[in-house]
């Protein structure tokens, strides 16, 4: 069983290579990106959700941070559903350079993001949670997302 | 556990790295200017006021400040901490700088011996602000990747090189050299070189090309040794060049070595990446893995040739891959920080990053400063290509200026209108958490 920062920075790396196929695929053809596009939205939700209804809420009950850093990681989270939701606009429009504008900032506010998360938040949450690792990592795995 | 220092949350303000990026190109374009009002047979030499100055205005006034905007802003993300007074040790980090470095420019130029003297004493002063205050930061990290480790030992190298600097500099003022003075200047810029500058761009390409472009990873070696072996390379050249000169060379080819493997390895990943999308920044990094590649065979080739060609090796490398690598970063991290603050703000209607710098315009900048770049070299041969060299370098930087602060005038226009939420709330609620 991997630990809670192996299994969401793992997570990261898959959203990524779906990230990179829907650009490949609004690149060739935009008309029918879409189901590369929903892919790419879906995973990445369901990670934002794996962190904000699962481990978040594990770190902040066991840390008393609920204003800290994971109130900033949401943020980031809702900054980045606005970006996607403009991308999805965009392939609806049929609009390469605005799909391409937005996805540009994402990929950099994502990555950004990602640093974060994978050089703090989820090297404190390892620390803090070591003990119910497996049972978080079993959580998120099973999550169903809403 | 004490997170104290920690800032996942917290970046720094806008003003704190735009105003380094900003200025940046203005010291290529006095450079430029320099070059210009420089007779080529001046300039073949490293050892020669004219040439010492304009490299300053490079070295000093673009790379430095973009690297020192770049780490103020890169801090809290890569590494998790936060700058003390981030605001205050910025601006008086850039006061010092830039009054410095335009009073060593005008001052060995023109040959007034107060204003290098206080140019030693304020670029001592700036360096050593900014060095100290980033190495503070970085004793709270929790998390020591390798990209940490080697923005820590280029933060080394940069502390050295700004001592030894600051010697070489006041000796200009005083008018008198000292038996190692040459021995000095070597180490002083090549430390500058590939120990500060190099080693810093390796280590955060073991993040941002893997990241931003969904590269394979670098191998564990790279990362683990690749650093460490560098280093060893740079004071093993030191060493040799002290007391066995004529070896020297050995321990060139030692640190070449790696820095060659560092290029290939880029233009590798850059064609292995799974994201296609080409851009202005990717053209940069494929410059500069060309340059760098170019260089480290001149650097080794110019030793037989009693290092007649030094000035093209530094063209090359400092120009060709640093000032690459740089440039080419200016082009995502202004526009993504004028997105980044707004959209914080609460500024939802705004241009995304694609919209804000002028693709046809970066264009033009790339091509010229590549064309100036390759008049530079060949006008070592060819002095009359010196002047056209310089006219084209100008202009580049000039529409670099333009470029870079396009998006911050749109950010200027943007605040003074009513942002689409309130997000005042949100601040006050994060404010607190500090």
């Amino acid at each position: 069983m991997s630990s809670i920062k192996e299994y969401l920075s793992t997570d990261h790396g898959r959203c990524d290579e779906l990230f990179a196929s829907m650009e490949d695929a609004v690149t060739k053809d935009i008309q029918s990106a879409k189901e590369a596009y929903e892919e790419f939205a879906n995973a990445t939700e369901r990670h934002f959700q794996m962190e904000e209804r699962v481990m978040f809420l594990e770190f902040e009950q066991k840390t008393g941070m609920t204003q800290g850093p994971t109130a900033m990681m949401r943020h980031e989270h809702a900054q980045m559903r606005n970006l996607i939701s403009d991308m999805g606009e965009a392939i609806d429009d049929k609009d390469k350079d605005k799909f391409f504008g937005s996805s540009e900032t994402l990929m950099i506010l994502m990555q950004q993001h990602n640093m974060k998360e994978e050089q703090m938040l989820y090297t404190m949450a390892q620390q803090h949670l070591s003990a119910d690792s497996e049972r978080i990592v079993d959580m998120m795995n099973s999550m169903i997302v809403e | 556990m004490d997170f104290n220092g920690l800032s996942v949350d917290q970046a720094p303000p806008i003003s704190a790295p735009i105003r380094f990026f900003l200025t940046a190109p203005l010291f290529a374009i006095l450079a430029g200017v320099l070059i210009l009002f420089s007779d080529a047979a001046s300039l073949a030499s490293r050892h020669s006021i004219e040439a010492i100055v304009i490299t300053h205005a490079i070295t000093i006034g673009f790379l430095s400040f973009v690297m020192f905007g770049a780490l103020t802003q890169m801090l809290p993300v890569l590494a998790g901490v936060k700058i003390a007074k981030v605001d205050f040790v910025s601006r008086l980090s850039y006061t010092f700088l830039l009054s410095g470095v335009l009073s060593m420019i005008f001052g060995l130029w023109l040959n007034i011996q107060i204003l290098i003297f206080a140019a030693s004493a304020l670029l001592g002063g700036g360096f050593l602000i900014t060095i100290i205050s980033m190495l503070l930061a970085l004793k709270n990290v929790i998390n020591f990747t390798p990209s940490i480790k080697a923005m820590i030992t280029s933060l080394i190298f940069a502390l050295l090189i700004t001592l030894i600097g600051v010697h070489l500099l006041a000796s200009y003022g005083v008018g008198n050299f000292s038996e190692s003075h040459l021995f000095f200047a070597n180490t002083h810029s090549v430390w500058a070189i590939f120990g500060f500058a190099g080693i810093l761009i390796i280590g955060v390409a073991f993040h941002i090309l893997p990241m931003f472009y969904v590269a394979p990873k670098f191998k564990r070696f790279c990362k683990q040794r690749v650093v460490l072996l560098i280093s060893l390379g740079l004071l093993f050249w030191m060493v040799l060049n002290l007391f066995l000169d004529s070896y020297a060379i050995v321990a060139k080819i030692w640190i070449i070595t790696f820095f060659w493997a560092f290029a290939t390895t880029v233009h590798i990943k850059l064609n292995t990446r799974r994201r296609k999308v080409s851009d202005i920044t990717i053209w940069y990094w494929r410059s500069a893995s060309v340059f760098m590649t170019l260089g480290a065979f001149s650097w080794v080739i110019n030793d037989f040739f009693n290092s007649e060609y030094i000035v093209i090796v530094s063209v090359m490398i400092g120009g060709g891959f640093i000032l690459s690598i740089m440039t080419g970063m200016l082009y995502k991290i202004v526009p993504f920080l004028v997105w980044f603050h707004l959209n914080a703000k609460g500024y939802m209607s705004i241009p995304t990053m694609n919209e804000m710098i002028n693709k046809r315009l970066a264009t033009a900048q790339f091509v010229l400063f590549i064309i100036s770049l390759i008049g530079f070299v060949v006008s070592f041969f060819a002095p009359y290509l010196l002047s056209l060299s310089a006219i084209a370098f100008i202009i580049s930087m000039l529409i670099l200026e333009y470029n870079v602060i396009s998006p911050v005038l749109i950010y200027l226009k943007t605040i003074k209108t009513k942002p689409d939420f309130d997000m005042s709330m949100f601040a006050a609620t994060t404010q607190q958490q500090k």
